[in-house]
């Protein structure tokens, strides 16, 4: 509430950022998180995969890759995180919480309780054994990363927070195909 | 087949809206088909009921609750089942000429048929909390029809009162059943009713009686609770026909009645309903004859004869039983065909006001001849069916066992009664069909309308004549299982015109002779100074709700004032209070302080640094310092995990870590570098305070969890069920998403619904701070229709 005696932000992105609104201009993590990006989603989906027999799981993975675009918003503002991933985070998290739900429901179908579960006899190669379980996870993971990239993203776009100079005429478009 | 009925009346809700059409009148008789092919079917069911026996039936709906959907069709729900559906198929035949021109015809029936359902399965429940499903279902159905004019305030204030009224009833019911079900060990109604002597000596009973008798009060509009029935009659005229006449207020002595021979034979349950009942009768219907409003003035009859239902399940013994279950369905008849003639008076002269309607016998004879049919039966007189039910009515009175005063009070309260309603009842027609013509009917061509709208209000009059004369013995063998269920016993019932010449039928032929002497002085004594405006009910209602809306704002703005720090300093307190103090008391003692023998000096510095950490950001000069110091905090308990082999949490911590250290710099990048000190030193030292008692308390919480036996022996049940059970090695996670899926889609639903929360504040603040000011000023509430049926 006294927003209005404070000093004016000390630390904002510099104004005359190339790319979009980066929260932190630099070539180095520019030229480092385009090249973790891949590798950071791969890590993230190995992670859900493996949750069932080592460390990992839909959290961990979720948050993994909610980390990965969120780096790509630090490093690039999040214009460009969201055209690298055009996907829309509410959506996904509502989806996830319904992806985790359905799963729930064979059983129920079966006449066995709620999210009793099922799994294929065999594993399928490269993704190991596949249930019900697994299918919640993906809920669980798609849910995480919705949530977690969604409020990233809207407090970085809340303009009294951050006035973007993508408000204002700014070189984005042109400095875009460099 | 009786569940099927309710489902059908549910499920033809949507169908209703194809009465939005053009034709709406046919449509409409072609929806009032579905009521009556419900009546049909229920008919189709009498003949077991007829022999003295009962359709039971029973779906499993939660079963590891016990409850169970059951439905019943006795004696009691035939009847009200058949009235219902019966009086449902010429009303929503009815309301197809009456919203002829209104486009929300289709959305009306809709509503109309839902209710229909609701109070289906009121009356054929088997089992009391399945009753109450669909008690609270009428309320919802019945607000939604009585606000249906929804642009008009009054409209909404009448639907509000209704609500708040009933469903706050609702609630003292269902505890009220609660208790019953506690006491009588089943919540079936077979065995309720069986259990009548386990449950009058029962420490529960006086509870039990209270709670339930409030929320049949409340819905069938006892006194004090009468005033939201007059507000309801802003719902658009079928609506009131159907909720007045059949449904809706009859629920709550419905329940009565079916509950009156477990229940009844205290003097709490027949003295506090026979004085109640007694005394809503009297006064509703003194009220009633002064009213100027038609729909008013059948309004207040419609309360009147509540009370006298209730006072005859009051009273008790043969005649009362026959006398409740005689006059709901005289009641019926002649109240709903009253209702849709006050419709059709309206809708033809634009007014039901009686000071500017006048003269109408030339120009409606029809109506006319209707009109005066059914208040014949209102009023009692000879050979109508409303006279058969009046005089069961007083020997219900003369023959109650309640001793001589309150026999003698009931008798008077009935002749004086009988009396206003003749008043009543001549007021209403002289000042309709006789007397000069009025202003109101001169201004515009009145005729009589169609003879379709006119066969709603027909049918049920013209019953209320032929009834009596011709078809006393069948309908005997309607009324008398209904009697018997009510009564609690097997009873003869063989209704009767004429009784010889006995007490009833002189005090009867007493106060029609009064009522007709003073029908003379009607509008004398309709302009007598009444009660102060400030008085009446609804006033003090409206007056009750908004100070309850004063006050919660009030204690919201104090609650609530806007700083983060007064709700973090509140829910902390809150918890200290409601966690800490049953844990100091009970839950202290079971904490055991275990030092593991094999401690290492690494593990005792990961440890230590925690506290360092805290310390450090506490006395963090900067907001970035600060950042860090946490930082260290979440690293240590991290590398904690570790040691600890808890490699997924230590994963989770350190991922969580590195992204609330983002979203901290996102947030403290535009504040302040350094942290400026604002609070007084007091507040700090207070707030350390809270804060430390706080850290103890989940200390020890975590403490006492993890040193209690009471859970040690889920841990090995999942180590030796992950793998066979739950195919994965990784016990975590299989506990995670099999185990405790359950658990976990509560928690990523929590996530999500975090997420809109932030959302919402993030983004309505937006919208808030872009709307252009002159967008505020220009978009002014629309201005109130002016309400001219009124």
């Amino acid at each position: 509430m006294h927003r209005n005696e404070l000093p004016p932000p000390n630390r904002l992105p510099s104004r005359s950022t190339p790319r979009d609104s980066a929260l932190y201009d630099s070539l180095i993590l520019r030229t480092v998180s385009r090249l973790m990006m891949p590798l950071l989603l791969l890590l993230s989906i190995y992670m859900l995969l493996r949750g069932h027999n080592l460390p990992g799981g839909g959290f961990i993975g979720g948050l993994l890759a909610a980390s990965a675009i969120i780096l790509q918003m630090v490093a690039f503002g999040p214009k460009t995180a969201r055209r690298i991933l055009p996907v829309n985070y509410l959506l996904l998290a509502a989806f996830g919480v319904f992806f985790g739900a359905i799963w729930g429901l064979p059983a129920m179908v079966a006449g066995l309780p709620y999210m009793q579960a099922f799994w294929l006899p065999e594993p399928i190669p490269g993704v190991g054994k596949l249930g019900t379980p697994v299918l919640f996870d993906i809920g669980v993971y798609l849910t995480v990363i919705g949530v977690t990239t969604k409020i990233a993203l809207l407090l970085v776009e809340e303009p009294i927070l951050f006035p973007l100079p993508a408000m204002k005429p700014s070189p984005v478009e042109t400095e875009d195909g460099v | 087949m009786l569940y099927p009925l309710v489902l059908i009346a549910l499920a033809a809700a949507p169908f209703a809206l194809v009465a939005r059409f053009a034709g709406r009148d046919r449509i409409a008789w072609g929806l009032a088909l579905i009521p009556l092919a419900i009546f049909g079917l229920t008919l189709a069911q009498a003949g077991s009921v007829w022999e003295g026996g009962q359709v039971v039936e029973r779906i499993a709906w939660v079963p590891a609750l016990g409850l169970d959907l059951s439905f019943t069709l006795d004696g009691l729900s035939l009847l009200f089942a058949l009235i219902i559906t019966g009086i449902g198929t010429l009303i929503v035949g009815y309301a197809g000429h009456y919203l002829a021109t209104d486009n929300g015809l289709g959305r009306f029936l809709a509503y109309m048929m839902l209710f229909m359902g609701a109070m289906l399965g009121l009356v054929l429940a088997g089992n009391v909390l399945t009753m109450f499903v669909f008690w609270e279902l009428t309320s919802v159905t019945s607000y939604l029809l009585i606000g249906y004019k929804h642009d008009y305030a009054d409209a909404r204030r009448g639907a509000l009162h209704s609500l708040l009224v009933t469903a706050g009833g609702g609630l003292a019911l269902l505890v009220g059943l609660l208790l019953l079900g506690q006491a009588a060990g089943s919540y079936e109604l077979s065995d309720i009713l069986a259990a009548g002597d386990v449950l009058r000596a029962h420490a529960l009973y006086p509870a039990a009686v209270v709670l339930i008798l409030l929320g049949c009060f409340t819905k069938s509009a006892q006194i004090p609770f009468h005033f939201w029935l007059p507000g309801a009659m802003q719902a658009p005229t079928p609506a009131s026909a159907f909720l007045h006449s059949a449904t809706m207020v009859k629920a709550g002595v419905y329940l009565m009645a079916r509950l009156s021979p477990a229940l009844g034979g205290t003097a709490l349950w027949d003295v506090t309903l026979a004085v109640v009942g007694g005394a809503t009768m009297t006064f509703a219907a003194i009220v009633a004859m002064r009213q100027f409003d038609l729909k008013a003035m059948l309004a207040y009859t419609t309360i009147s004869m509540l009370g006298a239902l209730t006072m005859q399940i009051g009273l008790g013994g043969k005649y009362g039983a026959e006398g409740v279950a005689t006059n709901i369905l005289a009641h019926a008849l002649y109240k709903s065909a009253l209702f849709m003639l006050a419709g059709v008076i309206d809708h033809e002269c634009g007014t039901r006001d009686l000071r500017r309607l006048g003269g109408l016998r030339a120009y409606m004879p029809r109506t006319m001849v209707i009109t005066a049919l059914a208040l014949l039966s209102f009023g009692g007189i000879p050979v109508m069916f409303g006279f058969v039910a009046k005089e069961l009515m007083l020997e219900a009175a003369l023959e109650t066992e309640l001793g001589a005063m309150l026999s003698t009070l009931a008798v008077a309260a009935i002749a004086v009664t009988a009396g206003a309603y003749l008043i009543t009842g001549w007021r209403l027609f002289s000042n309709t069909f006789l007397g000069q013509r009025s202003v109101a009917a001169m201004q515009q061509h009145i005729t009589d309308p169609t003879p379709g709208m006119l066969i709603g209000p027909g049918v049920p009059a013209v019953l209320s004549l032929i009834i009596p004369l011709a078809f006393l013995g069948p309908i005997s063998s309607l009324i008398g299982p209904a009697s018997a269920a009510i009564y609690g016993k097997p009873l003869e019932v063989k209704l009767a015109l004429w009784h010889g010449v006995n007490t009833a039928l002189l005090v009867s032929l007493g106060a029609i002779a009064a009522g007709a002497v003073l029908a003379r002085f009607g509008e004398q004594l309709a302009n007598l100074r009444g009660w102060p405006a400030w008085m009446r009910g609804d006033m003090i209602f409206d007056r009750l709700i908004e100070r309850t809306l004063t006050g919660a704002t009030t204690l919201t703005r104090t609650i609530q004032e806007g700083r983060l720090r007064r709700y973090i300093l509140l829910t902390a307190l809150a918890l200290l209070v409601f966690v800490g103090v049953p844990f100091v008391g009970f839950g202290i003692s079971s904490i055991r302080f275990d030092l593991d023998p094999q401690l290492q000096f690494y593990e005792i510095l990961a440890a230590a640094l925690i506290p360092v950490g805290v310390i450090a950001t506490i006395n963090a000069r900067t907001r970035l310092g600060a950042i860090i110091a946490v930082s260290v905090v979440g690293a240590m308990v991290a590398l904690l995990f570790v040691l600890f082999s808890a490699p997924d949490l230590s994963l989770t911590q350190l991922l969580i870590e590195v992204l609330s250290t983002v979203f901290l710099l996102l947030v403290f990048s535009v504040l302040p570098v350094r942290f400026e000190n604002f609070s007084a030193a007091w507040v700090r030292r207070r707030d350390a305070i809270i804060a430390t008692a706080m850290g103890f308390l989940m200390g020890g919480l975590v403490l006492a969890t993890a040193t209690n036996d009471a859970f040690a022996p889920l841990a090995p049940f999942f180590l030796e069920n992950s793998l066979e059970k739950g195919k994965g090695a990784n016990v975590v996670n299989v506990i995670l998403v099999d185990f405790r899926g359950f658990d976990t889609l509560g928690e990523i639903t929590v996530l999500f619904i975090a997420l809109l929360g932030i959302y919402g504040l993030l983004r309505l603040r937006q919208g808030k701070d872009n709307v252009a000011p002159e967008r505020v000023t220009t978009t002014e509430p629309a201005a109130e229709p002016v309400d001219t049926k009124r």
